[in-house]
């Protein structure tokens, strides 16, 4: 990309800023009930599943819908994945990895969304700009940015926050995983909280235009304001850390940790268009690590019979222990006798 | 609220010292040396109704060996998650968010939270850090009955400590607008021998601008917990 087509670009980025048509709100007609209060009700539990891939395949391109074919293929593949899940005993020749059994997975039921990334059209991230290429790869002498394991470690700091239980950051508290997807949104006068069971987050956000925090307050979650725009709730969240990776959850954002800088903006839009249904759209904003914005679409269902329970995931996370003094057993076994 | 009951909303603290020793205790000196005056322990009057927490004798043995041990031992050291009582009187706020139907608590330290069911009673599903919760009114007061806590947090960082058969039933009265009076009572016929009551007042941050802060505190018990599998400069274990 020539400096020219580069600052055309982050003319057009900042053009899209300012208007991120995608991340507008349905122009579905369906009118929630209302709090006690007044507000519009969006209260319940509303759990994600992992049916619909981060990055749109390739060859369906600006194609945001399965056709039927491909949609009724997708369901036979449901129905056998849901089979195997079923099964209480593995052959004798399985091949047994360290990760959560298959009937864990949180799959949900198949639907014709192509991605969750709806904005750019193609349903792909956006590319880095040269400045987060290039910090991605000179990041740690070189080693670049902590990822996932790849079998040795020589202190925590090698391994991502999805490995040490920090947390998931807001982006990856939300776009689903394999387990744990609970989401719960709750309402008292003047606030609003978004509660995700990964990892026992509660974004508490108050809604009454107050200024966020200083900008030498930095925050995993971020700091989020909260604005209805009809019935439609508006999250802005500002003033995040540079040291959460929207692919630290593990999966959804594949072959790569998903590093955001601190300039990060994420503009989030609640719409009810059902009485169960949720249109839950991120708008992602960081013109230093993307070349321009992208947006993500959530349709939720509504669960109650969903239980969001305890994820301790740092009080249990035998994982870490296991991790450095296995690769130090390794090296000291590897050492020359005297 | 507009359902009639105590509105409880808002960010509370506790200001007292409970959870360095819920105990009438003298200021004493911090486990670490290199910290001066900075880890010293200030003097408090106990929050315990009569003073008295009545352990059997081995359960009394183990509160020493939690206190000598406790720079290291003491799960607040650690990150790990609160627990109830002591969710409620560390050094940080929390905010209660009461719904038209659920109470949801949101502790500052370690983004604990647990959501108080209001509605029909639940059964606890398995033993976890912040226990099951079910609430309700009794006149102006909230009441929380606390099932299915684990049993691995610490009341404070004196060793104080009950096993996974506690039951604890709190109290939360809306005493004036920017009070609430907070009472516990503990029954864990394994470790006491009889139930055992503390209480205090809990103060609501009154800034026109408060709000809860992240103390996402895993990052800092890394050292602690992993320091010793770090691999050192020259290949040796730490």
């Amino acid at each position: 990309m020539s400096a020219r087509q580069l600052a055309l670009a982050i003319a057009l980025s900042a053009l899209v800023a300012a208007m991120p048509v995608a991340g507008q709100a349905p122009q579905k007609s369906y009118t929630p009930p209302k709090t006690p209060w007044g507000d519009p009700d969006l209260q319940g539990v509303w759990p994600g599943n992992m049916g619909v891939p981060m990055q749109r395949n390739a060859a369906l391109g600006e194609r945001t819908a399965l056709t039927d074919d491909e949609f009724a293929k997708k369901q036979e593949q449901a129905k056998k994945q849901a089979q195997a899940d079923s099964e209480s005993t593995a052959a004798s020749d399985t091949k047994v990895g360290i990760g959560p059994p298959s009937y864990w997975t949180e799959r949900g039921k198949p639907t014709r969304q192509t991605s969750l990334i709806i904005d750019p059209p193609n349903g792909r991230l956006p590319p880095l700009t040269p400045e987060a290429e290039k910090y991605r790869k000179e990041a740690r002498g070189g080693k670049g940015l902590p990822g996932e394991w790849r079998g040795a470690a020589d202190s925590w700091e090698d391994l991502n926050i999805y490995y040490r239980c920090i947390t998931r950051g807001l982006l990856g508290s939300v776009i689903p995983v394999v387990y744990n997807n609970g989401n719960q949104i709750l309402q008292a006068p003047g606030y609003v909280v978004f509660r995700n069971e990964m990892i026992h987050e509660s974004r508490v956000i108050p809604l009454d235009g107050r200024p966020h925090a200083g900008p030498d307050i930095r925050m995993y979650m971020g700091d989020s304001r909260g604005h209805w725009e009809g019935n439609t709730l508006v999250v802005e969240t500002t003033n995040f850390t540079d040291k959460d990776a929207i692919g630290s959850n593990g999966a959804g954002y594949p072959g790569d940790p998903g590093y955001h800088s601190d300039q990060l903006k994420v503009i989030e839009r609640f719409t009810r268009t059902g009485p169960k249904n949720l249109d839950y759209r991120i708008t992602v904003i960081d013109a230093k690590t993307w070349i321009r914005p992208w947006t993500i679409l959530l349709e939720l269902q509504k669960d109650d019979n969903y239980q969001i329970l305890e994820y301790a995931c740092h009080e249990g996370n035998y994982a870490m222990g296991d991790i450095l003094s296995g690769a130090r057993t390794v090296e000291a076994a590897s050492e020359p006798r005297p | 609220m507009p359902d009639g009951h105590p509105n409880l909303n808002g960010i509370w603290q506790a200001v007292n010292s409970a959870n360095w020793n819920l105990q009438d205790h003298p200021a004493y000196a911090g486990p670490m040396w290199e910290l001066g005056a900075i880890a010293a322990v200030p003097a408090g009057k106990s929050v315990v109704e009569g003073n008295d927490i009545p352990y059997k004798p081995e359960a009394a043995a183990k509160k020493q060996e939690n206190f000598k041990n406790r720079h290291t031992e003491d799960p607040e050291a650690k990150c790990y998650m609160p627990g109830i009582p002591r969710a409620n009187y560390m050094p940080y706020p929390f905010q209660i968010v009461q719904t038209a139907k659920d109470i949801l608590f949101v502790y500052e330290y370690a983004n604990s939270n647990r959501l108080v069911n209001m509605g029909k009673p639940i059964e606890d599903a398995s033993d976890t850090w912040m226990g099951t919760n079910n609430g309700h009114w009794e006149g102006e007061t909230l009441v929380i009955d606390v099932t299915g806590l684990n049993g691995l947090a610490w009341f404070d960082r004196a060793g104080n400590f009950a096993s996974e058969k506690v039951h604890i039933v709190e109290r939360f009265t809306r005493t004036s607008p920017d009070h609430l009076t907070y009472q516990a009572t503990i029954e864990d016929p394994s470790v006491f021998t009889r139930p055992w009551t503390i209480s205090m007042p809990l103060y609501r941050r009154v800034e026109k601008d408060a709000q809860l802060l992240e103390f996402k505190c895993t990052e800092f018990a890394e050292e602690l917990l992993y320091g010793k599998y770090k691999k050192t400069g020259n290949g040796d274990r730490k």
